[in-house]
């Protein structure tokens, strides 16, 4: 038997693939409409524009580009960005965790799939759809603006519509789904075990809930936290129907570079730069989440005391 | 082969205990090959796509089934694409923008790959898309209707001759105030300022252009906006971010907007402010002014694009759209003057309402004022940007 | 715990109970809210869809009949099983090279792909605009593919990329969350590693690629910013119909349209969820095998 098996072994082994075979069509697939396009972005942004109508030139390559982009009003544009998308995704966390907390621990088992099943429906509707449909909500002769003033909480029309606000609302809502699915994945795998022993033991439900329940789920923290403020922060279509000229984003600016101005080298630039602050944020509060464990965890070091013999 | 004799293990986790059942399998299976055999079948299928070639009257055998626009957006009368197509045959697409540097940068970008037939530029624009292929050069003789037209209207200074363009309409900017929050009257470029920078801040749409805020600014100031000098244009880059804190969105087409209740005031082309204003369920609750001490003139024009795929298509609806009868119901719909001969008397006989707003006096005309792009482009869209990004608060 | 902290105990787990179970239904209520506007003003009778005057199907029957929302919802649906079927075929593949066979490429792999998850759509969008005309070729006017229009090619490859990663991801995870130990079964039964596959491996990750094909789908049909900037004339897919009237004027034909979509999404999901039920998946896996956490 055991030579039949080292024969078919052998027989397998004499054509041997490379280990990433299976996987070489979509890493070309990949580099040929992603790495590639998106170098040859990073290479215009060194280039300049040469006339009206001419968007790029590239004989000449120099940082006056990104020179231009960091020009006060465009940085501006940047940091209003980056504070919608901190918020932002705070926000979806605080609306988030709770909700699947609750469907992971107080809701049936048969019911958990359904549940989910439906808190991701709203999302099959188109984007562009979803934030048309708070258009109409926050319009100023909309529904809710109506029944703010027949009511008589309000004296005057919504202005809720093109302003910060409403892209601030706008984006918690186009990405919470993305927030609720990895935190319930992860809450729902928590073994309830844990969380009765911590009770035995005598601690408080939220020293429970501080101590056991969300170091355990930090991977679906870090994972909805992530999902939703990356795409957040490069959201372009919330901020330009939600956001008439106050909800300007950095996803905004960069594409009217190139839809407008036809400055491929600073729309170029401004996406660079776009992508440098995304990943140097999460950089940042990654740090800061690594530091924050650590000290935790110094905190809850036991030290035992010495073992003393005992006789007998 | 370690312990055969310890009887049979279950290997396999509890999940993947259940049933593989090979139907479901397959079922999958047969999803995807239907998926990848419709694709195949749709993409055949739709190059085939005429709605109902049923061409009647006088139509050229050599016609394409398609026509594509890159074009203003409710600029013509989707009951005239349904008539060309029954008439003709081509089926129309458009696609639209909302200024001309946004038609501009998708020729350009496209290079000559865009698929679009015909684009409609305002006049000043003209040289330098010729100047940089982007137009084809027009075969009149294709457009025996190009006669209906005001000799005035024909043979622009950017384009003599009407090699690459031929009218398609004129207009000019103004705005529309909803009087029931705005008790000032507005009759200046100046009021307008000072109205939207007070009483309608926050509340107002400045036009999704950058030449029109620019004529805002240099109208309101006594200055020509042809100028190129730094210290004016700095003078308005100035101004921009003055104003940008009380814009509330930068909106090509206000018009239907109003109804809603999102502005009390706007910058508006007249054509749209019409538009809005046959909307009104009460007309007379708003008004509409045109721009003074100056205001522009503009005119579009039908423009066949370089490489376009359906030449003899675009010919035929340019053809088309100048028949008398086409152009009148185009006016009512639109709400600009096409420059069809007889076109202000038809229009009258015909009762449209609101014509103060298409047809204007001599006096009125002579107050209107052609854009030139100039050397000053480029720094003034780049202001136009700025004052965008400035507008974020 | 003595009787007399029993009822205390309860009453407060009550408090929280309820406060959850509340919080459950208000979320549940701001996510349906702007779907049920929709649906709403899809029976709005009106020409602009922000003016309400009165009830009636126009919408439906404008959009159903109107050629230009059917050319662009024909265009979306071909775009998306495009999409669909080139993102499972090489992420399932890829999937499965990253569970089974790693490695020292598998860092730099990942690498990519969460650099694809990570790029700003928009940043992908004017990539690839500028790409495809530098290239040309089949993503040219002067293409020679008989019968796919090189518009359509243009959204395939501009879909596919997102669909590709999150299709890879999701097979990986479910691969890993099996142990080899069948497909280890199968070889140590002499089952040459071609049967192995078909018969083991395949039948193991079919949800994982059922589900990731779905979200493919559902990816590509919600796409709109790279749609919008690479899309040719006669190859504009929905949503990029629905951006332009966004921009100019909104009617309620959109919402209708958006509205008998979605009705179509969620019979293809009922549909994918009966066949995962019937290998035995139940709800809670079908989820969390879409949300890569399976």
């Amino acid at each position: 038997m055991a030579q039949r098996v080292a024969d078919s072994e052998r027989g397998a082994r004499r054509i041997r693939a490379p280990r990433f075979a299976m996987a070489l069509p979509a890493w070309i697939w990949f580099v040929f409409f992603f790495t590639l396009p998106v170098l040859w972005i990073v290479y215009y942004s060194f280039g300049y524009k040469p006339d009206i109508f001419h968007p790029i030139a590239t004989d000449k390559l120099s940082f006056d580009t990104y020179h231009e982009a960091f020009s006060s009003t465009f940085l501006h544009v940047f940091s209003q960005t980056l504070q919608i998308s901190i918020l932002g995704t705070a926000l979806c966390f605080l609306i988030g965790f709770p909700f699947a907390y609750w469907l992971a621990t107080r809701v049936a088992p048969r019911w958990r799939g359904l549940l989910l099943g439906l808190v991701v429906v709203p999302f099959f509707v188109n984007f562009l759809v979803r934030t048309i449909g708070w258009f109409i909500l926050l319009s100023p002769n909309g529904p809710v603006s109506s029944l703010l003033q027949r009511s008589g909480i309000r004296s005057e029309p919504l202005h809720l519509l093109e302003t910060r606000g409403a892209v601030q609302l706008g984006v918690v809502y186009n990405y919470l789904a993305l927030m609720i699915l990895p935190l319930f994945v992860t809450l729902d795998r928590l073994d309830p075990a844990m969380r009765e022993a911590s009770k035995d033991l005598g601690a408080s439900r939220w020293k429970t809930f501080r101590q056991v329940t969300l170091p355990l789920s930090a991977p679906g923290i870090v994972a909805g936290l992530l999902l939703v403020f990356i795409p957040l922060t490069g959201d372009y279509i919330t901020a330009l129907v939600l956001g008439g000229a106050k909800g300007n984003m950095a996803g905004v600016m960069v594409a009217s570079q190139f839809t407008i101005a036809q400055n491929w080298a600073l729309g170029a630039a401004q996406a660079v730069i776009l992508i440098a602050m995304i990943m140097g944020t999460v950089a940042v509060f990654a740090v800061i989440a690594l530091a924050i464990r650590t000290i935790a965890r110094a905190n809850r070091k036991i030290t035992l005391p010495p073992i003393v013999e005992e006789t007998a | 082969m370690s312990e055969p004799d310890e009887g049979l293990k279950i290997l396999a986790s509890p999940e993947s205990a259940q049933r593989i059942s090979r139907r479901a399998f397959m079922s999958g299976s047969v999803v995807v090959a239907v998926a990848g055999g419709s694709i195949l079948l749709s993409a055949c299928s739709s190059s085939s796509s005429a709605a109902g070639a049923a061409s009647s009257g006088a139509a050229s055998p050599t016609l394409e089934d398609q026509l594509a626009f890159l074009h203003w957006a409710a600029y013509d009368d989707p009951k005239l694409f349904k008539k060309f197509t029954q008439e003709f045959g081509p089926a129309t697409s458009i696609d639209t923008y909302a200024s001309n540097e946004e038609a501009i940068t998708k020729l350009v970008a496209a290079a000559g790959s865009s698929g679009y037939d015909i684009v409609v530029p305002t006049g000043p624009y003209i040289p330098q898309m010729v100047a940089n292929n982007l137009l084809q050069e027009l075969d009149l003789s294709k457009i025996p209707n190009f006669k209906n037209l005001e000799t005035v209207f024909a043979n622009q200074p950017w384009d003599p001759g009407n090699k690459h363009s031929v009218c398609k309409d004129w207009g000019t900017v103004g705005w529309i105030v909803d009087k029931s929050q705005i008790s000032r009257p507005i009759n200046t470029w100046n009021d307008f300022i000072d109205v939207a920078m007070n009483e309608a801040s926050g509340n107002f749409s400045l036009l999704d252009a950058q030449n029109e805020v620019m004529g805002v600014y240099f109208w309101a100031n006594g200055i020509d906006w042809t100028t190129t000098d730094q210290a004016d244009l700095d003078a308005y880059e100035a101004w921009t971010l003055q104003m940008a804190p009380h814009v509330k969105k930068f909106e090509s087409y206000p018009g239907y907007q109003f109804a809603s209740g999102n502005y009390a005031l706007s910058h508006v082309w007249n054509g749209d402010a019409r538009q809005g204003f046959n909307s009104f369920k009460d007309p007379s609750r708003y008004s509409w002014g045109m721009g003074a001490p100056k205001t522009e003139l503009w005119m579009d024009n039908w423009t066949i694009v370089q490489g376009a795929p359906h030449p003899e298509a675009a010919y035929a609806f340019i053809n088309f759209i100048l028949d008398p009868a086409n152009s009148l119901q185009d006016l009512a719909f639109h709400g600009y003057n096409t420059g069809i001969t007889g076109v202000k008397e038809a229009a009258q006989a015909a009762g449209y309402p609101f014509l103060d707003m298409i047809f204007f006096s001599d006096a009125q005309l002579a107050t209107m004022q052609a854009q030139e792009i100039n050397a000053a482009f480029d720094r003034e869209v780049q202001i136009f940007l700025k004052m965008k990004a400035a507008a974020g608060g | 715990m003595s009787a007399l902290e029993a009822p205390a105990k309860r009453r407060r787990r009550d408090l929280v109970d309820v406060t959850l179970r509340v919080w459950g239904i208000v979320v549940y209520a701001f996510l349906f809210l702007p779907i049920l506007v929709i649906v709403a003003y899809s029976f709005n009778n009106g020409r602009a869809m922000l003016v309400w005057s009165g009830i009636g199907l126009d919408g439906y029957r404008t959009g159903i009949t109107d050629p230009t929302i059917q050319d662009a919802v024909k265009t979306s649906i071909v775009a998306a099983s495009g999409t669909a079927l080139i993102a499972t075929v090489l992420g399932s593949f890829a999937g499965i090279a990253l569970a089974r066979r790693k490695g020292k490429w598998t860092v730099l792999f990942l690498a990519l792909v969460f650099l694809i998850l990570v790029t700003p759509e928009i940043v992908d969008a004017i990539a690839l605009l500028i790409w495809y005309v530098r290239i040309g070729g089949p993503f040219g006017p002067n293409a020679t593919i008989p019968a796919v229009s090189y518009g359509m090619l243009r959204l395939w490859a501009g879909h596919s990329l997102f669909a590709t990663a999150v299709v890879t991801l999701i097979v990986r995870a479910r691969l890993l969350g099996l142990e080899e130990t069948l497909e280890e079964a199968a070889a140590d039964l002499y089952a040459p590693p071609a049967r192995r596959f078909r018969q083991i491996t395949l039948p193991l990750m079919f949800p994982a690629v059922l589900a990731g094909a779905l979200l493919a789908f559902a990816l590509s049909l919600d796409d709109t910013i790279i749609s919008s900037f690479v899309s040719v004339a006669g190859a504009s897919p929905w949503p990029v119909y629905v951006f332009s009237a966004v921009r100019n004027v909104l009617r309620p034909e959109i919402a209708s349209v958006s509205t008998l979509l979605l009705m179509l999404t969620l019979i293809a999901i009922a549909s994918v969820a009966l066949v995962l039920r019937r290998t035995g998946q139940s709800g809670g896996d079908v989820a969390k095998t879409m949300t890569v956490g399976g």
